[in-house]
């Protein structure tokens, strides 16, 4: 069933990763194995930074192949997706065999080649040579427009297209195909029913100590179980921008590189900025008091509070 | 359990997920089924994710087939949103049965009640002159001025600024590739979404007749706005709008929406569009319309806070003061004066003829 004998079960997928510094829940696990094994593609959702994108990352090295990475954006259109000709390249050709006197079938041909195409994203997660499928990560597909997704839905469904000039591609092997998207906008139905779909939560305490303590070693482990309350507590208030898995992990290294084993009310201030990337977020903080936040952090790990 | 079994209660499963509105298709189901040999399915928790894998498609689908599939392995009810009726018969495990069609009902009506709010059941026909002018055309033309903007997108133009050279190159191929005729292309104009805020408090009431026009005719004009109305509460009535119906919309509204004609808080209804519908979709690209008078027995603070965190969020901020006309018109209410600030156009309406000069001074600017 599964080519990959690697992740044939649910507990290799998640020792794999595990030795690859990713803790993976076992339906995140679960997930991959059955994008793998019905070949269908796996929509990640979830909040901005609780590491969506690293899921592709860790999958192309765990199955040593390479990760294709089409990052989406407002007005990304097929040619940037799929495939362009190198004008310029072609221009200059032209030029340079004006002399030859060549007949202009065999001119045509000769820059509609291989050698002028610019395979992009998907073109290249297409033809893939193998041996084992490409892993292709279409990254923060809400940010596409609608016309975009439709024509994703198309190379989705098949994996073939048709360049004119040089006839129909099928993919060799089907590339891995995750999707992810931070819920900008609705997804098209249509879209979102030819994928598996999962919704990527905050981690648990014990994942989140665990991840930290894998990321960065040599920290304290009493020093971690501190950060991870403090971020518990601090995913409980109504901020614009909750803190995720990404700002954890940037907020114990700063701590760890700054030295500092304790966190202090001050400690917690100072260094707000690399957790709350928002200026009102920042005062909430303030007014809420950071003295405030350690204690209930100390006193009782997980305090429901609603500003 | 045979896999006959497995798959019996599999197929029940995917009806109930249907009736409880996930968009579950044949297509779904089948590949329910060829997932279940890739994993293992007496593992409860292994099953549950794998069927909900295929069938849910948000987060909160995922919460509602959670519960789902709790109250169908285990019983455990949830008398709030569960219909009883389904579960009996799936139970049972009828299923031959076709699909049910579960009635759409609208899930966004209150389903809060307080005491301090006015009527009830109000009547909104009154309110409606049907006899009137429907506003298409006008509000097209404001929509045009007030919600478009240019898409990174590109589109074929003979006089645009950009040359596109792929047509180019393909176009001159005949000349022998010396680029003789350029093909231009230009940036696409885009709708951008609107965001309706619509003041219904008493103080508000004379002006009813002009707003529903308006909420209306928006609503039918641009299929991706939201409409809300707030009093001393926030009520979405975007899907109320949609319908062709007027008469259906005004009795649907009038029933839903318990706070019209109550008292203002225009901070709370502020509040609730920063973090509630303007969280869910692009608020860069969103034009916020707030329809007030600013008369308010809320908090002023509260109001220009929250001003302040509408106007960084969203694209633009009109506000339209149907009192702005009158020619003795001061700003004078606190909470228009906190608003103030934050607005990027102040416009007056109050009636259609007022709308039309409004639309007419727009595309001067």
């Amino acid at each position: 069933m599964t080519q990959f004998a690697l992740l044939s079960t649910v507990e290799k997928i998640q020792q794999q990763f595990a030795a690859d510094n990713y803790i993976a829940d076992r339906a995140l696990a679960l997930s991959l194995k059955l994008a793998m094994d019905l070949e269908k593609p796996l929509l990640l959702e979830g909040e901005a930074g609780v590491g969506k994108t690293e899921v592709a990352k860790v999958l192309a090295k765990v199955l040593d192949t390479p990760l294709i990475r089409l990052q989406c954006y407002e007005g990304l259109d097929a040619n940037t997706a799929l495939y362009e000709w190198n004008y310029a390249r072609q221009i200059l050709h032209i030029r340079i065999n004006e002399h030859d006197h060549q007949s202009r079938a065999a001119l045509e041909k000769s820059i509609f080649s291989d050698e002028f195409l610019m395979n992009r994203p998907l073109l290249a997660a297409i033809r893939h040579p193998g041996p084992r499928p490409a892993v292709l990560l279409i990254d923060e597909v809400d940010r596409a427009d609608e016309e975009f997704e439709a024509f994703l839905l198309e190379i989705l469904s098949d994996f073939q297209i048709t360049i004119p000039e040089l006839g129909p591609f099928v993919a060799i092997h089907r590339p891995l195909v995750l999707l992810t998207s931070n819920r900008t906008r609705e997804l098209n139905d249509a879209l979102k029913r030819r994928c598996l779909y999962l919704w990527l939560d905050y981690p648990s305490p014990e994942r989140e100590r665990e991840i930290i303590r894998r990321r960065i070693p040599g920290i304290e482990a009493k020093l971690a179980a501190t950060i991870t309350q403090t971020m518990q507590t601090l995913r409980e208030i109504d901020f614009h921008k909750r803190p995720g898995i990404a700002e954890t992990l940037d907020w114990s290294r700063a701590l760890f590189g700054l030295g500092i084993t304790e966190i202090t009310p001050e400690a917690l201030l100072d260094t707000a900025g690399v957790v709350l990337k928002h200026r009102d977020d920042i005062e909430r903080l303030r007014a809420i008091g950071p003295a405030q936040i350690l204690a209930d952090v100390t006193d009782e790990p997980r305090v429901s509070r609603s500003v | 359990m045979s896999g006959e079994q497995l798959i019996e209660r599999t197929l029940a499963l995917c009806h109930l997920a249907k009736a409880e509105r996930l968009a579950v298709t044949p297509a779904k189901v089948l590949d329910v089924l060829r997932a279940l040999p890739a994993i293992d399915y007496l593992n409860a928790e292994d099953y549950r994710l794998a069927v909900r894998m295929n069938l849910a498609s948000s987060a909160d689908e995922e919460r509602r087939f959670d519960r789902l599939f709790r109250e169908f392995f285990y019983g455990e009810s949830d008398e709030r949103h569960f219909h009883s009726r389904i579960r009996g018969e799936s139970m049972q495990g009828s299923m031959g049965h076709h699909y049910r069609e579960i009635n759409q009902e609208i899930t966004t009506a209150a389903d809060s009640y307080s005491a301090d709010e006015v009527t009830c059941g109000l009547d909104l026909q009154s309110r409606w002159d049907p006899a009137a002018p429907p506003l298409d055309q006008l509000i097209r033309e404001l929509a045009k001025h007030l919600a478009t903007r240019r898409s990174r997108r590109l589109q074929r133009a003979k006089h645009g600024a950009k040359v596109d050279l792929r047509r180019s190159v393909r176009g001159n191929i005949r000349y022998g590739m010396d680029l003789v005729d350029l093909a231009r292309v230009e940036r696409r104009t885009r709708k951008t979404r609107l965001v309706m805020l619509c003041d219904v408090s008493g103080s508000m009431d004379a002006f009813n007749p002009f707003l529903l026009r308006l909420m209306f005719g928006l609503q039918q004009a641009l299929k991706n706005s939201r409409t809300l109305v707030f009093s001393t509460h926030v009520t979405e009535i975007t899907s109320l709008l949609r319908r062709r119906s007027v008469v259906e919309t005004l009795s649907e509204v009038g029933e839903t929406v318990r706070h019209w004609s109550g008292g203002t808080n225009i901070g709370g209804a502020l509040a609730t569009l920063n973090r509630g519908v303007l969280r869910e979709g692009s608020a860069g690209s969103t034009v916020a319309i707030i329809i007030s008078d600013g008369y308010d027995n809320g908090e002023t603070r509260l109001i220009e806070l929250e001003m302040q965190a509408l106007q960084r969020q969203v694209r633009t901020v009109v506000w339209i003061n149907p009192m702005y006309g009158a020619s003795t018109f001061q700003v004078r209410a606190s909470g228009m004066k906190a608003a103030l600030p934050y607005i990027d156009h102040f416009l007056p309406a109050f009636d259609v003829q007022s709308l039309r000069i409004l639309v007419r001074d727009l595309a001067k600017i």
